[in-house]
């Protein structure tokens, strides 16, 4: 009998206590879809402060830590709810002074992961010149191509100190399963899976690695790269989980109404995120009965 | 037939600026007449397009259903991955970054897009009213919007709003580029693409001139040119013989509502 592997299951709890104050932090997920919602309503009870968000499209993962005065940096292209609007929080927020927006294109967003996926310092654009975009960020530095002269753009890579995402299952290693008909939140998610050393997977559920062993080609990130592992049932609610279940257009019609003004956000914050003690306890605020009608027609 | 609604008569003049070897790329905007704008007349476009005289044209719904079959479509989309897009048949589903396709290369001809403002540059701004240091609104940030009007061959800017909030002199934040110093000046830039190549109002269709600056192509049927000028906040050039916008066809209309618009989204 050989020693056991290293399980990496902790609780939620235990997973966003890596996350120090003023750190730099990238969630996945892409505007309303995959985001880590139940990872930053634990950073919001643990009361995290000065945080920096690096991310691509974000949402309400973003809205909602800005909102509870977590953060003070944004890096992105996108901060928006889609269909139910602005980002209330993130709006008051940028015009009190209170959060301090650094804007990307959105190609150039995702290509800052893909260079420190690469182990580079920096990423390129040749679609910035002339733009405002790069006028007002002195971190977007022009540049001429070695090669060809053209003139370039260059900008920092992502180089988040800490990655979350929410996956549809994972084990207890690590091993993170992608679905092969995914989408690009999903796929977004592996690239910032890449980018960073401290890599922190919520999962919708805990498979065995038997199970993974069986289908090993649905592997999306080995457990290696993995540090800690967290089951989160509904962990994206209200966002779209990817084989888990669909948005919840009255969450997010609550939420908006409730962040129209910052009291109002905070009743919000005071029923189902300080109010509870953990997803659970989230959960059980939400209800079984709208749980269960969000369900995906292809949930496992 | 009834009459065309404006909404209709639209996508015909998308579908008649499109060319047969077109890549067409639409974002996925959401909310009432900007959704309409920004996505459903484009999409209807380039399907009417695909219909009448560019079979091998390409659309890009929300850039990852490429060719979806439209007219399965009974609502116009809510959202990028909305149940109901996931379930139209289409060539590609586009699942990742980088995509199937080479965007920055200049695969795509033309793109579509909306903004909160455009100016006389034809600079386009969907990050901010006001300045970085006293911002009026934080709206939601450039987005795809440089790639938009830097590396697609050419942009057509779809605006759900015709008044002098919209049409600035100058944006507050050039999020998209159009032509500071004129057609030159664009140049100097170095970018792949061309630029903007029309703007589409509920007013009326607004050209590029070879110096760079907007005029006035088209106004729709029921709008008169003072209306027009009123609702400009830059002084619009409007050529004394400006023409309407051409009502469609008997015939495009039929193959519009037969082909493309089944459920009559553009006539809602």
């Amino acid at each position: 009998m050989s020693i056991a592997r290293t399980s990496k299951l902790v609780t939620m709890a235990q997973a966003a206590a890596m996350v120090a104050d003023g750190a730099r932090i990238a969630l996945g997920g892409l505007s309303v879809y995959q985001h880590p919602m139940a990872f930053a309503h634990e950073l919001v009870r643990q009361g995290r402060r000065g945080l920096t968000s690096v991310g691509v499209l974000n949402g309400p993962e973003l809205d909602l830590l800005i909102g509870a005065g977590c953060v003070i940096r944004v890096e992105t292209s996108y901060v928006g709810l889609e269909k139910f609007g602005l980002a209330p929080n993130f709006r008051r927020a940028v015009e009190n002074g209170l959060v301090e927006a650094e804007f990307y294109s959105e190609m150039a967003a995702f290509d800052r992961f893909r260079a420190s996926e690469d182990g580079l310092a920096f990423a390129v654009s040749k679609a910035l010149a002339g733009t405002d975009v790069a006028a007002e960020n002195p971190k977007i530095v022009p540049f001429d191509c070695p090669i060809t002269g053209t003139r370039l753009s260059a900008f920092p890579s992502a180089e988040p100190d800490v990655a979350v995402i929410h996956a549809v299952a994972a084990d207890e290693y690590g091993n993170v399963l992608l679905p092969t008909r995914h989408l690009l939140p999903q796929s977004f998610d592996m690239i910032v899976a890449r980018s960073t050393q401290t890599l922190i997977v919520t999962a919708e559920r805990i498979i065995s690695n038997a199970e993974v062993r069986r289908n090993p080609h649905l592997t999306g990130v080995p457990g290696f790269r993995v540090a800690a592992v967290v089951e989160a049932p509904y962990g994206a609610h209200p966002c779209h989980s990817l084989d888990a279940n669909e948005i919840d257009d009255l969450h997010f019609a609550e939420y908006v109404e409730a962040a129209r003004s910052q009291a109002g956000f905070e009743a919000y914050l005071d029923r189902y995120v300080r109010g509870t003690s953990d997803h659970a306890g989230y959960l059980t605020e939400i209800g079984e009965g709208r749980l269960a009608s969000l369900r995906s027609a292809d949930a496992a | 037939m009834s009459t065309p609604t404006l909404h209709e008569t639209l996508a015909v003049a998308v579908a008649a600026e499109l060319r047969p070897d077109d890549v067409g790329f639409t974002g996925l905007t959401t909310g009432g007449s900007a959704a309409m704008f920004g996505t459903m007349i484009p999409l209807a476009g380039m399907e009417l397009a695909r219909h009448l005289h560019a079979p091998d044209l390409v659309s890009l719904l929300a850039g990852w259903c490429h060719n979806p079959t439209l007219r399965d479509l009974a609502e116009v989309p809510g959202s990028e991955f909305d149940p109901a897009l996931l379930r139209l048949s289409c060539d590609n589903l586009d699942m990742g970054w980088p995509p199937t396709m080479s965007l920055k290369r200049g695969d795509v001809t033309v793109g579509f897009s909306t903004a909160a403002q455009v100016d006389r540059q034809l600079n386009v701004n969907t990050t901010r009213i006001g300045t970085p240091e006293e911002t009026k609104v934080a709206l939601v940030g450039p987005i795809l919007i440089p790639e938009h009007f830097a590396l697609f061959g050419r942009e057509i800017v779809m605006l759900p709003r015709h008044d002098t909030r919209t049409l600035v002199e100058r944006v507050d934040h050039i999020s998209g580029v159009g032509f500071p110093g004129g057609r030159k000046g664009r140049e100097s830039l170095s970018l792949l693409g061309a630029g903007p190549a029309l703007v589409i109002t509920p007013l009326c269709i607004i050209d590029v001139g070879a110096d760079g600056l907007p005029f006035v192509r088209s106004i729709h049927r029921g709008v008169t040119r003072e209306q027009v000028r009123a609702s400009t906040g830059f002084d619009i050039d409007i050529p004394a013989d400006v023409a309407t916008t051409p009502e469609p066809s008997a015939e495009d209309l039929a193959v519009l509502r037969a082909e493309v618009d089944p459920h009559g989204l553009l006539r809602r």
